[in-house]
């Protein structure tokens, strides 16, 4: 078999350009995470259902486990490592998961935290019902969802009285 | 020394019982967290596995020429290059077979993926490739998927050699069962089979294995709850010097009792290393998670029980057939669920006269193991849904039903059929609070006037009585001989800051923060000033780990020890120096000082600094370093609670809409609020997919159907109803701190609620529990929607 020939992909992430010279089946996820270096992307299934992946491609929310990392050649990716304004300080909706203890172990917050920032992009207001609705392609094994549904209802809330 | 345990301390008492935010929070919503895949060493090589694709098969021949061949190879071992022994069992135990179960398989495989060959790559995607294309040739045996099967009397055999594939078989009865069914007015009778399904944390397995030849060391790294327990076992099997290895703990994404057992994989990928002298790096996939990491939950039992005219529970008779999967691995794991199933079926009842059969047949299908409320789940399910189905039958409300035939709180201590001594708690008074929180009359009217609409609600209840803190006590009276040892260290360092090192490990639990709360009252310091170090072997001091509800107990039993002691130190030094009695110091915010005059006093700083380097202080003989070792093994302490479900079903649809679950939780002093409940919340999820969604399909040539979230369903925001906690304190009388465990009572009782609210749903269609878990085609069929499928008890 002879090898798959390598190319060179060149993606914004958080704002930084990189690049690497990789195989055309290298996964989005892999790309972030050894190529670039952040590993708080997690993976948690590998096939497109847990949600724990999830990274923003273009601004759209997108799982990182199921797209190649050439099919975004020339684009921009977000991920977990970008919401924190600095090292010393939490972005509203990391202190909301925090404050309504939205996490326990912490492998599927990236992919929450992520999807909450998109949701609330799109909606500053949503109900409970909208919430669960959008976060319903992330999964939780530890939280029952509770903490994290009465984060993203305290994100929207301090996020609208900012003014943001 | 108080061994009750002296909250609040004078001075102290601030975070103890305090919604105290967690210390982890912050690198785990920054990404900068470290898993085990997030683990690199210069060096490093990538492992994949190659998996046994037949489910009972003799291995003739392993042909790995191609797959060497291929770009990035670096090795293909088998089990004739790996010569490490099976993981032994922990204990002897009696009338049970325990065939080893090989790191690699030898000779023979006996489920679908079962690890057959290590391949050592350049990187993932290669080995991968690799492992595909080593060729394997199988010559398959007949095939064993369920007890029933492998129980008859021309079945293969998985061990040939013990010439059965029963593993364990015991009868064991208290008072007169016979007696009190001769005199009985009612008995009952059904047999139940509940579903196969599994802990499944988002996190896979990981192990990252590090053996440098010149330094002699090895260094493991493994997504478990047991870090110690794994170093013992792989010093015994590979084998290798103990005190050269050392296992580390990353972050570790979700445990739930599923990364309790030493899996054959942590034990392959060591040796590998040890053989290649490589850093070598395995992380599980989802599909090899779902085939090879440990089933749970599948147990068939039959229940019989005898009432008097009242409705007054007189014998009960249980038996428990277990299908054990392929292997009885390290945790004696064939014996996990029926055992302790059998064992504490009876729960919260009130039962004097109890026969119970435990059986464990292996077959071919994943091994099974520990996951979160083990082996209590099926119990305590059919126990309600029988329980319910006889009130309904004999036309008793189910609560008066339960109320009658609970333990009441002036009974306690009370010694339970099974051996156990609960030791506190208001049972009847849990159920009480249970009842008043859902309206429970309010709920019945509203129930009349949805039938007349055509809708249909129900409601179930489910009391439970939980075993926590797994110290030798507890396990003896589980009938499990299980002896325990765990400690944790506090110290003050020459800056004044408190370091415990505990030898627990956290699975999300906020260990960092519930230590960190027990510290810094007990020193009555702030709890910014404590940090808590766990799951580095090198770092902490032995001890058993995290499984079966026992960090809160234990851990934090042995820390409030440990900070006891030191905090007596703190006193004398203080006292030596300011020359007054240690009686008339106190510490407050920090500062130890002379009661009535806080201007005589001592910072923690300068007391530490004193302590270190004071030559008069320091050369006192009775060791005056700020550090304290403690041991603790605790009493057997019960928690206790009630979970109800109230849900609408659509009988046509067979849909289940959860309305909502309350749960009342008396798990004795709570240290942190706000992580218990999120513990309850987490299991009544798992209690959620286990009623409704989840289960593990095999075919009859022991395929695995649902090895994909496509199809092994986990419950989603939209699965999950809004879930309500209510605490109740019932101090544990006799364990450091008056804690009791838990996180376990949402999986143990809340599914036999979700059941029951279902099975109370469908009351007017006469349904009864037929099947689990409840999905739309068995909850219409419950309903009379669906023609009810032959074969099926
Ligand atoms: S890892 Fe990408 S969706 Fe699960
Ligand atoms: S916090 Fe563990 S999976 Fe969500």
């Amino acid at each position: 078999m002879t090898p798959p020939e390598e190319r060179i992909v060149r993606i914004e992430v958080n704002g930084r350009p990189t690049s690497a010279l990789v195989e055309p089946r290298t996964l989005l996820c892999d790309y972030i995470r050894n190529h670039v270096g952040l590993t708080g992307t997690n993976v948690g299934c590998e096939h497109g259902v847990c949600g724990a992946c999830t990274v923003r491609i273009d601004g759209d929310i997108a799982r990182s486990c199921i797209t190649f990392a050439a099919q975004v050649d020339g684009g921009k990716v977000e991920t977990v490592e970008s919401i924190a304004p600095s090292t010393d300080e939490l972005h509203p909706i990391q202190r909301a998961f925090e404050a309504e203890h939205g996490l326990q172990c912490g492998f599927c917050t990236p992919g929450f935290l992520i999807t909450t920032q998109a949701l609330l992009e799109r909606n500053p207001d949503p109900s409970e019902t909208e919430i669960r609705e959008f976060l319903s392609g992330n999964i939780c094994r530890c939280t029952g969802y509770v903490g994290i549904v009465n984060a993203v209802k305290r994100a929207a809330r301090d996020l609208r009285d900012r003014g943001t | 020394m108080t061994e009750s345990g002296g909250f609040p301390y004078p001075g102290g008492g601030r975070f103890v019982g305090a919604r105290v935010k967690r210390a982890e929070d912050p690198r785990l919503l920054t990404g900068e967290a470290r898993y085990a895949a997030d683990i690199q060493l210069p060096g490093m090589l990538a492992v994949a596995f190659v998996r046994a694709t037949e489910a009972h098969a003799r291995i003739e021949s392993i042909d790995v020429t191609e797959a060497l061949s291929l770009p990035g190879a670096v090795a293909v071992l088998t089990a004739a290059d790996l010569d490490v022994a099976p993981v032994p069992l922990p204990f002897e135990f009696d009338g049970l077979a325990a065939p080893p179960q090989p790191a690699l398989a030898r000779n023979k495989v006996r489920f679908l993926g079962e690890p057959v060959a290590v391949v050592v790559a350049e990187n993932r995607y290669q080995a991968e490739d690799i492992a595909d294309r080593v060729r394997v040739r199988y010559d398959r045996l007949g095939v064993v998927v369920s007890p029933e099967a492998a129980r008859a009397a021309d079945a293969p055999l998985l061990f040939e050699d013990l010439g059965t594939n029963v593993l364990f078989e015991r009868t064991e009865s208290a008072g007169d069962v016979e007696g009190a069914f001769a005199e009985a007015a009612h008995v009952f009778r059904k047999t139940f089979h509940t579903n196969r399904f599994v802990a499944c944390p988002m996190e896979g397995r990981g192990v990252v294995a590090h053996y440098e030849p010149r330094a002699d060391h090895l260094k493991v790294w493994s997504s478990t709850q047991t870090p110690f327990l794994l170093r013992t076992t792989l010093a015994a099997v590979l084998p290798y010097p103990e005190h050269r290895l050392q296992v580390i703990v990353p972050e570790v994404g979700g445990g739930f009792g599923a990364k309790m057992s030493t899996y054959p994989e942590e034990v392959a990928v060591a040796a590998a290393s040890l053989k290649l002298g490589r850093p070598l790096s395995w992380i599980e996939d989802r599909r090899e998670n779902l085939l090879a990491a440990n089933h749970a939950k599948e147990q068939q039992i039959t229940l019989e029980l005898a009432l008097d005219t009242e409705g007054q529970i007189l014998a009960l008779r249980a038996e428990h057939v277990g299908d054990a999967g392929a292997y009885n691995f390290n945790s004696t794991s064939c014996l996990i669920e029926p055992f302790i199933g059998a064992r504490n079926l009876p729960g919260v009842l009130r039962l004097r006269n109890y026969e119970w059969t435990v059986v464990s047949v292996a077959t071919n299908r994943s091994p099974v193991g520990a996951f979160r409320a083990v082996g209590s789940t099926p119990g305590s399910t059919t126990r309600d849904a029988f329980l319910d189905e006889i009130a309904r039958q004999l036309g008793i409300d189910v609560v008066k039903f339960f109320r009658k035939n609970m333990i009441r709180a002036d009974e306690m201590p009370y010694h339970q059929a099974t051996g156990q001594v609960y030791d506190s708690g208001d049972y009847i008074g849990s159920l009480d609070q249970a009842v008043e929180l859902v309206d429970y009359a309010g709920f019945r009217r509203r129930q009349e006037e949805a039938r007349s609409e055509g809708r249909y609600l129900g409601i179930g209840f489910s009391p439970f009585v939980e075993a926590t803190g797994w110290g030798s006590e507890i396990a003896k009276s589980q009938g499990l001989p299980f002896s325990s040892h765990d400690n944790a260290s506090v110290s003050v360092d020459p800056s004044g800051m408190v370091t415990v090192a505990t030898s627990m490990a956290s699975q999300g639990q906020g260990h960092e923060t519930s230590f960190a709360q027990v510290a810094a009252d007990v020193l009555g310091v702030d709890v910014a000033t404590v940090r808590v170090t766990q799951g580095d072997t090198d770092v902490s001091p032995y001890g058993m780990g995290t499984f079966a509800s026992r960090s809160a107990i234990i851990g934090g039993g042995s820390v409030l020890l440990a900070a006891e002691e030191v905090r007596k130190k703190v006193l004398a030094i203080a006292a030596k120096t300011l020359e007054a009695s240690a009686e008339d110091l106190e510490i407050a915010d920090g500062r130890v000082a002379v009661k009535g005059a806080p201007q005589r006093g001592l910072s923690y700083p300068e007391v530490a600094a004193i302590a270190h380097w004071d030559l008069g202080v320091r050369s006192d003989d009775d060791g005056h370093r700020l550090a304290a070792t403690r041991f603790y093994d605790p009493p057997a302490t019960f928690s206790n609670g009630c979970f109800v479900a109230l849900v609408e079903v659509d009988p046509e649809l067979g849909t289940v809409k959860l309305e909502k679950i309350v749960g009342v939780e008396d798990c004795g002093r709570v240290i942190n609020p706000m992580i218990v409940e999120g513990q309850s919340h987490g299991a009544v999820a798992q209690a959620v997919g286990g009623a409704l969604l989840e289960h593990m399909v095999y075919d009859e040539n022991g395929g695995l159907i649902t090895s994909t979230f496509m199809d092994y369903l986990l419950p989603t925001a939209l699965d999950v109803p809004p879930i309500e906690i209510a605490h109740m304190e019932t101090l544990a009388p006799h364990t450091a701190g008056g804690f009791k465990g838990m996180g376990e009572g949402g999986l143990m009782s809340a599914p036999g609620a979700i059941v029951c609210a279902v099975v109370d749903a469908l009351s007017p269609f006469g349904a009864v529990l037929e099947e689990l878990p409840l999905g739309p085609e068995q909850v219409a069929r419950m309903a009379g929607s669906l023609a009810t499928e032959g074969g099926h008890s």
